[in-house]
Parts: structure tokens; sequence; C-alpha cells
């Protein structure tokens, strides 16, 4: 590691040498995970990418209102007379070891992100051929029109490819290391001077960026910070210059300190609670052991009915969370205004609807949770647990960590579960695809879909939905959809996760609804 | 004659000594809180029907919003703090008790017989030690947890977290008790006495506890205390590090453990009021220990 | 001699793959490593091949017997999370730890022994009372209570001493070292009073009442009957004749220290052995979680290795009945 290391020490040197020049500003950081690995196309997941994308760019990336931009692209359009979309990439772009950006990185870096053994390979399923036309311009064929093709792949960070080929890096590594796993070198703002993994990342700029810097950082150093007090002390004390997330009842005392600023907005996450739709019978119960009541939308309305989330929104979560109706926010594309209304809080109609469906006494089932996943899970599963039992609904509460968790939900361990959902294509197809649509392994859809509901059709909507390219009619269709998943309860949507960051006052950041954290927006003043 | 005099003198050290007599007081209101505490609790905490989020993080009746329902307020589900303290209380004292009590039998067992026997037994069991002490308590606990996941219905499971937790907690303690109680038998075993018994034929069994065992009792008594203590704080830790009791049943160590949340966010009861009960609780188990061991131990008399 | 120190190599030796065979058995109840190392779009398809690709689905025997032919070939794999070479990862790791244990071990040994011995001699003084007190209300809280409490007074609202980390270190012969920077040391007082706390207490009642205990025996008070001066009498003969449990109770506690250094470490985010532990539950990483508990297990193998010859060595009675 120290060979890696001390080799990217010299390049981080040469490059804040140059950077010297303008003022020097440092700024700390800091977050609940490292990120696993340097590599952009070795794990989907939001650590990684979020950190990756200071450092690497894709054709198309996101501004702070999650608009789609032009990055290492310039302009793309549908191709005419077939499926797919052409890109027209930036001339006189550079990678941080000097070389230079072509299509052939594009086609390079598309081959190995979509290899098998590549975690980013399903942004690529609609994907049948890749044609480089020259240097600058090159065009992904799609299977059926694909409107939503330029957005999906903004995660999608290109690499050089004589870098990784002369790095013996080719393709992402899955149980090894390889030269990727702690280097880098990409056409983004920063690059990586050192790296010690699990412990600190210092990131310097890259002086040759095509784009002019909106930052003045000239040093940039990650810690991951697991415990959140810990992490709260940090920042109180000056050790660091930014957190994120700090707990939801600590806002108020970072608020009332001077020198420190709480940024807080919607994250895209819906938190929800799903059924065991195609379960025969209660795995959990003390009384019903034959069947299974959540078959029965009634018995899901009722649920519904019994959560009072303006209560927990004002103890659990001081007043900050936005109650949900359906599976995505308000502003992700798609969203039905149509179907805007949740189940109000209602026990007595709760009750009715019990008693209708034939257990006027209610009936005991288990509740899965998890408790380190989303922000203030196990309080919200307690406080449901208590709505519940408010009207009949016995509530066996389990919570656990959330490694072994979603393998218990693959394995239908449960009678009832929470679950969170943020849309990673920020439109509503994908919780569509992932949680709503019947499980079916061989097309790849409804792999989340744990409680397996199915409606037939939704599954007719969803390929219609992709394919759509008149929004209004697409959104008739989504419109249709929502009303279906509403009426059958399909899942008890409650509300949107917040986002919670904490910075000093001599800080500027920008903050984007998925979390991501971009050093470019960072101003110390 | 011998068993009054102590006994006397006991009760005599025992009215002299005003620490041991808050101590005792303290301990003892504890433990009829705990025992009681299905009649004692304001509400049953486990009944979650008998809470409502409205009620939640109301401060204690002296502060301001606090109200008499409460006396020393809620928690952030609106669970009052009295009861599930008592029922916490109950919980904790129930899986240190027990897990001591474990740990003390199996390791004071072991060792006495280790330090005794010697040879290959005395290798095997510390080879034994040497492993469990290897292994962190988090790990013993998601072993025995996971065995347990394995073989239990799913419906149990989660009536056997205090079980799983307590076996796991004495597994990890029961080294102490051998390494000690083997180190003093090794000592013992020269002493004219024990070579005496030996050579009058008397039986090992009996050496080992009649003429060994009360002669070595005094670290033994000190371990045992400090390790109930700790039995109850390993409860707790395990809880901060996410295998613990779940939140719906809490124990002493869980309600700090979610105290802990509003260390800064000013509801300081949460937080407050179950350490200063775990501390006190902990504190007079430590002061009646030291005494009981000033009591007891033969060598002192 | 020869004979003893064979015989317990060839014990450890058993030991460490005990304990390899234990870690293994469970390993499968913590988590899924699949789920942690894909993303949620990864298909069904993709999560099965990398299972096989692992060897996930071989069966236990199978994948224990590879993992510790790897381990005898010197070969110890690479994590599922960093997909680095876990030698590496662990070796990185170990003087951060050590460091840290170290220095707890001799605040609880330098403070705790001579406040033992002054609370046995004068058992029923007022400083005595005071200091069982203080010490009691000190173990009576939990570590991570006391270890977030301290970070919150010192570091936020003095603001003396750093939150978090190892602060600088200097890198001596690929051991990075805390102990020749004044910002190393800063950032050492903190984890280690928290760890170091609840051993002092430890050793400080053990020591007591040993103490105690020898002051009633015998010979000291024929020592006393004699004449022979109170301060050679406690140091030289009562002292003394603590040491096997003492040193008993120093190995114990140098366990202890290693276990309980993982809430420690995670409180005060120290990139040490512990910390990397917990993220390799957080993440089922097994390979790392493996090594680590080999390596421990190796520890713990040496530490009373040593307590065993200096019990020979202090007291040459034991060598009978121990060695033969």
């Amino acid at each position: 590691m120290s060979h890696y290391l001390k080799k990217s020490f010299v390049l981080g040197g040469a490059l804040s040498l140059a950077a010297l020049s303008v003022q020097a500003e440092s700024f700390n950081w800091a977050s609940k995970t490292d990120p696993q690995t340097m590599d952009p196309h070795a794990v989907n997941s939001t650590p990684v990418l979020s950190f990756l994308n200071n450092i690497y760019e894709g054709l198309v990336r996101r501004a702070p209102d999650m608009s789609i931009e032009p990055s290492l692209a310039t302009s793309w359009e549908p191709l005419e007379g077939e499926n797919g979309w052409r890109f027209n990439l930036r001339e006189g772009v550079t990678f941080q070891d000097g070389a230079a950006f072509t299509s052939e990185d594009v086609m390079f870096s598309y081959e190995r992100a979509s290899s098998e053994a590549a975690d980013t390979r399903s942004w690529f399923s609609p994907v049948t051929d890749v044609r480089i036309v020259d240097d600058y311009t090159i065009e992904f064929l799609t299977n059926s029109p694909n409107p939503l093709f330029p957005s999906s792949i903004a995660n999608f960070m290109i690499l050089d490819s004589d870098w990784a080929k002369s790095n013996d890096a080719v393709l992402p590594a899955k149980d090894s290391e390889n030269f990727a796993t702690l280097n880098v070198n990409g056409t983004g703002p920063f690059t990586v001077a050192s790296r010690d993994p699990g412990v600190k990342t210092v990131l310097v700029p890259h002086a040759e960026w095509w784009d002019t810097p909106t930052h003045n950082i000239t040093e940039a150093t990650f810690t991951p910070i697991g415990n959140s007090a810990t992490g709260l002390a940090a920042l109180l004390s000056g050790d660091i210059d930014f957190i994120e997330p700090i707990p939801l009842q600590d806002v108020e005392q970072v608020e009332s300190r001077d020198g420190f600023r709480v940024i807080e907005g919607e994250e895209t996450r819906v938190i929800m609670f799903g059924f065991g739709h195609e379960h025969d019978t209660l795995l959990y119960s003390n009384d019903v052991t034959d069947t299974n009541p959540f078959t029965d939308p009634r018995v899901r309305l009722a649920a519904a009915h019994a959560i009072d989330i303006a209560s927990i929104d004002r103890v659990l979560f001081r007043g900050k969370i936005e109650a949900a109706s359906q599976l995505v926010p308000a502003n992700i594309s798609g969203y039905s205004e149509a179907n805007q209304d949740r189940p109000a809080y209602d026990p007595e109609r709760a009750k009715e609807l019990l008693a209708e469906a034939g257990y006027p006494d209610g009936f005991s089932f288990g509740l899965k949770c998890t408790n380190d996943r989303y922000i203030n899970d196990e309080a919200l599963c307690r406080a449901a647990a208590s709505m519940f039992a408010a009207v009949g609904l016995d509530a066996q509460l389990s919570t656990g960590p959330v490694r072994d968790y979603w393998e218990q939900l693959r394995a239908d361990d449960f009678d009832m579960y929470l679950l969170g959902w943020s849309p990673g294509t920020f439109d509503i197809e994908h919780p569509v695809r992932f949680l709503l649509h019947t499980q079916d392994d061989e097309a790849k859809l409804g792999s989340w879909n744990f409680g397996n509901y199915s409606n037939a059709r939704v599954d007719e909507l969803l390929p219609l939905i992709l394919k759509e390219l008149d929004p209004a009619a697409r959104q008739d269709m989504i419109d249709e959809l929502v009303k279906i998943t509403q009426d059958e309860v399909a899942y008890i949507p409650l509300y949107t996760q917040p986002l919670i960051w904490a910075v000093k006052d001599n800080i500027d950041v920008t903050q984007r609804a998925d979390n991501f954290f971009m050093l470019r927006w960072v101003t110390v003043n | 004659m011998l068993d009054f005099i102590k006994r006397h003198e006991g009760l005599w050290l025992f009215t002299h000594s005003p620490s041991v007599m808050i101590a005792a007081i303290v301990a003892l209101a504890i433990l009829i809180g705990a025992v009681f505490a299905p009649w004692i609790a304001p509400v049953d905490p486990y009944d979650l029907s008998s809470f409502s989020l409205m009620d939640g993080l109301l401060p204690p009746v002296w502060e301001e919003f606090g109200t008499s329902k409460f006396p020393l307020g809620t928690d952030d589900q609106g669970r009052d703090m009295i009861s599930s303290i008592l029922y916490g209380a109950r919980l904790s004292l129930i899986i240190g008790v027990c897990a001591m009590a474990i740990a003390s039998i199996l390791g004071v067992g072991l060792g006495l017989a280790a330090g005794y026997i010697g040879g290959r037994f005395d290798a095997v069991v510390m080879r034994i030690a040497d492993i469990q002490l290897a292994l962190p308590a988090i790990l013993t606990a998601l072993l025995i947890d996971g065995i347990a996941r394995g073989i239990l219905p799913p419906e149990l499971r989660q009536d056997m977290r205090v079980v799983v937790l307590t076996l796991a907690i004495a597994l990890s303690l029961w080294v102490n008790f051998a390494r000690t109680a083997r180190a003093s038998t090794f000592v013992q075993m020269n002493k004219e006495y024990v070579q005496a018994a030996m050579m009058q034929g008397q039986h090992p069994l009996r050496i080992m506890f009649v003429h060994i065992l009360p002669n070595i009792l005094g670290p033994l008594l000190v371990i045992m205390t400090v390790d109930l203590a700790s039995a109850i704080l390993l409860e707790a830790t395990l809880s901060f590090l996410g295998i613990g009791l779940p939140a719906d049943s809490p124990s002493l160590g869980t309600l700090i453990r979610i105290g802990m949340q509003f260390l800064l966010s000013g509801e300081w009861w949460i937080l407050w009021i179950p350490t200063l009960f775990l501390i006190a609780l902990v504190v007079s188990i430590n002061v009646l220990g030291d005494f009981l061991r000033d009591v007891f131990n033969p060598r002192l008399r | 001699m020869v004979f003893f120190l064979t015989k317990r190599l060839i014990q450890s030796v058993f030991v460490m793959l005990a304990v390899a065979f234990l870690a293994f058995s469970l390993f499968r109840y913590v988590g899924d490593p699949v789920s942690q190392m894909t993303g949620v779009e990864t298909s069904v398809e993709d999560r099965e091949r990398l299972r096989e690709d692992l060897g996930l689905n071989d069966p236990f025997v199978y994948q224990f017997v590879r993992f510790t032919g790897d381990l005898l070939k010197g070969d110890f794999g690479y994590s599922y999370r960093t997909r680095q070479p876990v030698a590496e990862m662990i070796a990185s790791r170990i003087p951060a730890t050590l460091e840290l244990g170290l220095v707890a071990l001799m605040i609880s040994l330098l403070v705790g022994i001579p406040a033992g011995v002054y609370t046995a001699l004068r058992p029923r003084g007022f400083a005595t009372q005071t200091i069982l007190m203080l010490t009691l209300v000190g173990v009576s809280i939990p570590t991570f209570v006391i270890g977030i409490m301290l970070i919150f007074f010192f570091g936020v609202q003095l603001g003396w001493l750093p939150t978090f980390g190892r602060g600088g270190t200097v890198s001596v012969g690929g051991w990075e070292t805390s102990f020749l920077t004044i910002d190393g040391w800063r950032s050492l007082i903190l984890p280690a009073l928290t760890l170091g706390v609840y051993q002092l207490t430890l050793t400080m009642r053990l020591v007591r009442a040993e103490m105690m205990d020898v002051m009633q025996s015998d010979y000291i008070r024929f020592a006393t009957a004699r004449g022979v001066p109170m301060g050679r009498m406690y140091f030289r003969h009562a002292l003394s004749n603590t040491m096997v449990p003492v040193i008993t109770i120093i190995g114990l506690q140098f366990g202890g220290v290693i276990a309980f250094s993982i809430v420690t470490e995670s409180v005060f985010q120290w990139p040490g052995m512990g910390l990397l532990f917990l993220e390799s539950i957080r993440f089922v990483d097994i390979p790392v979680m493996g090594v680590y508990l080999v390596v421990i297990a190796f520890f713990f193998v040496l530490v009373n290795l040593i307590v065993d010859l200096l019990y020979v060595l202090i007291d040459p009675r034991l060598r009978i009945s121990d060695v033969s």
C-alpha cells in the first residue's frame, strides 16, 4: 500500500503546487461511510458514486436541481431511423495524467462498466450496441425507444483506456484488488493525493479541468466517522468543516451555536411498509395461523389508516419530514399529482375495515425493521407498532442491522416490513420496475418486490411507460398505475426522508436531492 | 458458635458503616422496585397500546411543560420513564445475576479443577479459555444468536433474545473466574493444610470445595461483584454495538443506548435518569460486595 | 523448559485453528456479503454469479479448509469491502490498537497498583473511601457514555483535545506511531483514559484485595513482630506476594484492553483493528473478520504464554505443578 501512496503523493504534490497560486483553502469533511473503492464501476452505491463524482465524470451530469446538463458530452440527440442516442463529445478534455479524452475512452468505459465484473451493468441492459462515429461522436443503440437513457447514465463515469490497460485494470476488481481500486485518473475537478482506506482520503484540484472552477478549495480531506455523536463533536470543536448527516434531534443544538449552520432538504427516498402479498399464512402470529389477513386489501388499508404521520413527524422527526402518498416524492418526474392524497389517520375507520374483513378484534403479526439503515428507523417502527396496537393490530416488532436484513426479506421471512426506496433514475419508473412489477428474474424486474405484489395491469403499463415519448400520454398511464397501487394498498408509503447537513458558517455548499456531495460547489469564505 | 460470631460481627460492621447501610437500602429499594415492577409501575411499557406518541418527549414534572402524569417525563415514544426504568432494572438484574451465576459456576469449577488436577486437564481448560478470550463478547453474542436463529422457530426468536444475551455475557465472563481460581489454587496447593488433607486421603472434590474454595473466595468475591456490574454494562455495550435487546423491551442498558441519541438535544432526562439509576445500582452492588468480602473472608478472621 | 515451550506452541496452533473454525462457523449468521457488495440495481443473476465466484456456495467445511490452507501458505485473501489485501489492511491497523492498549494499560497499572496498595493499608481512611467511590462510579457508566462525555467536555466545550482519530503520526520503519508527535499524544489522551478507567478500577481492587489478604498472613505478622520497617515490609514482602494474581490480571487486562478497544475505537473513530473489525461486521467482510480473529487469538496465546512463564520466574514453587 505504501507503494501506491508514495506514488500518488508525488502526483498530488505536483498538482497542489500548481494550485498554490490561488489562495490556499483547505476543507475537511466527514460522512458515515468510507467509499469502499476508487473504481467507478465496481460498486453501485451512493457513498462510492457520490465520492467519485468529484474525480470522474460522465457524458452528462446533474445540476443542483437534479436536471441533466452537458458534461463530457456537449450535446446529444435521438438517432433517426433506429432506437438509440448520439452523444457529441467535448474536445480538449484531458485526464488527470494528461492523456486526451476521446470516444475510444467512452467505448472502453462502456465495455468495462457493462462487463460481468462490474456492478453497474444493469444501467446498460437496454443497450444493444455502441458505435464510434469519430473521435468525438459516439452512438448508443437501445432495444426500444428509450427517452430516459441519457439521464439514466449520469453516473456512468469515464476512465482513460490507456491508463487502465497499462495498469492492468481493464476490468473492475471483484474479489481481489487492482490498480483502479486505490488509484484514480478521471477528467473531473479533483484527484486523489493520498488515500488510507477507512481513515482518510485527501483530494486536490485537477489544474487542467475543462470547466471553470466555482470552488476555491486547494485541498480537501475526507474522514469517515461512523458514530454520529463523534461526528457532531468533531464539527462543533472545529476539527471538520462539514458533516452529513447529523441526527435530527441535534439540529437545534447546532443552529443555536455561533458559527454553524444546518442545511435541510428533502431526499428522494420514500420510507414505506411492505406486505407479504403472496404468503399463504402469517409467520409470526399468535392467533391467526391458517391464513394471511394481509392478502385482503381492506386489512392493508386499515393498517394505513392506523398510522398517524403528523405525530411521527412532530415527535420523532421534529417536523422535518414530508408525508408520502406514493413511492416517489413530488420532485421526481412522473409523480402523480392526481393521486397525491394518502389514507388519513383514522383509527375508527381502521377498526371498521378490520371488522368488515372478519377481524373485529384484530390479530397479531410480525413487523421487520432495520435499526441502522434509515433515519430513526427503529423509533419509527416502535411508534408504528404502538399505533397498530391502538386499532387491534398487534405487531411483534423485530429490529436488526441491515447486514442480514435483505437476506431475510429475500427468504420471505416477514409478515410486514420496512423499506426505503430512492429512485435511481429520478423517475417514477424506477420504483415501479423494482417494487411494483411482479417478480421476474429473467426480465430483471421486481427484484425488490419482496412480498411479490402482482397486478397484470401494472405489469402491462410499465413497458409502455418506459417507451412513451409524449409526456402527457405517459403521465396518464402513470396516473392510472399509481391509482391501482393506491387502491390495492400495494405498500403503505409513509414519508420522504429528510437530508440534514451541517456546516461551519464560513462554508457555502450546495445540497442536491440525491445526497451527492459535490466539492466543486464548495466555497470557503 | 463461629458462625454466630461471624454473623454477629457482620451485623456490627453493618450498622457501623453508613455507606454500607445506604448501599443496602438503595440496592434493596431497586430490587423491590424491579421484582414488583408489574405492580408498582404506572404503566406496562411492554404493552404498546398503553402509551402514545402524542405524549412523547415530555420533561420531568419539575421542569417547564412537565406533567404529574409522568413524574420523570417520557421518552421519544411517549413511554413513562419510571415504568421503563423499573422494568429495565428488572431485566438488567435478571440478565446480570444469571450471567454472573453461570459464569462463576462454570469458571470457578473449571479453574479449581484445573489448578488441582493440573497436567493435561489444566492445559485443555486453559486453551479453551484462550479460545474464549480471543472471541470478543460481540462475536460470542453473534455466535449464540446465530445458533439460536438456526435452531429456534421464528416466533420464539424474539423471546429468546434475553436468554441468548445472558449466555453470551456469561460465556465472555467465565474466563476471569477460571483463571483467577486456577492461579489461587496453585498457591493454596502448596499450603500445609491442603497437603495434610491430601495425605489423609480425603476425596479430591472435598479438598477442592471444602478446603481450597473458602480460601480463594477473597479475589473471587471481588471478581464476582465487579463482574455483576460488568455483566450489566456489557449488556448495554452490546446494545450500543447493535446486538443487544430490542428497544421495545428495554433493559437499563438499552434505555441508556436510546438516551444517548438525546445527549445534546435538550431532552437530558431520557439519558441521565436511567444512567443515574444504573450508577446507583452498580455502585451499591459493589459496596455490598466489598462488605460481604470483608465479612466472609476467613483469612480476615 | 524447552519441552514446556514446545508443548505450549503446539497447543497454541490448535487454539488458533479452533478460533478460526468457530469464527468461520458463525460467519454465515452475520449476514449476506453479496447484498453488501452490490448495489440495489444489481440483478438476481449477477448476485448469484458473484456468490459463486466468491466460493460462498461451497460446503462449509470446504470453505474452512480453503481459508486455513491459504492462511498457512501466507495468503490472507482480499477484503470483500475494499478489495484490498487483508494482510495489509490489518497490518496497517495494528500499531494504532497496540499503542492505545499500551497507554491504557500503563494508566491502569501506574495508577491502579499504588492506589490499591494505599487503600489496602488505610482501609478506613477518608481518602480511601473517596477513591473507592469515585472509581466505582467510573466503572458504573458504560464506556461509550464516558467516551462521548469526555469528547464533549474536553473536545467541544474546552476545545483542548482533538475529538477523533490519531492526529499526527510518524512512520518508523513502517510502524505508524503516535508517540513521537505532540499532536499524536494529544489525540491519545481521551481514548486511552476511556479505555483505561475500567481496567484501572479492576487493578486497584484486585491489588487491594490481595494486599489485605497478605497483610493478615502469618509471616507478615511475624515480620511486624520482628520489627521489620513498615515501608520495606509493605513493598518487599507484602506487595511481592501479591504479584501472582496481579500478573494474571495484567494478562487478562491486556485481553480486556484489546476486546474493549472495539468500543473505544468506535467512539473515537480510532483507526485500529477494533474499528476495522466493526466495519467488517457491518459489511459482512468475511476475510477480514476471519484474519482479525486469528490475529487476536495469536495475541492472546502469546500473552498467556508470557504470563505462565512469569509465574515460573516469580514463584519457583509453581514450577513443579505447572511444568510437570
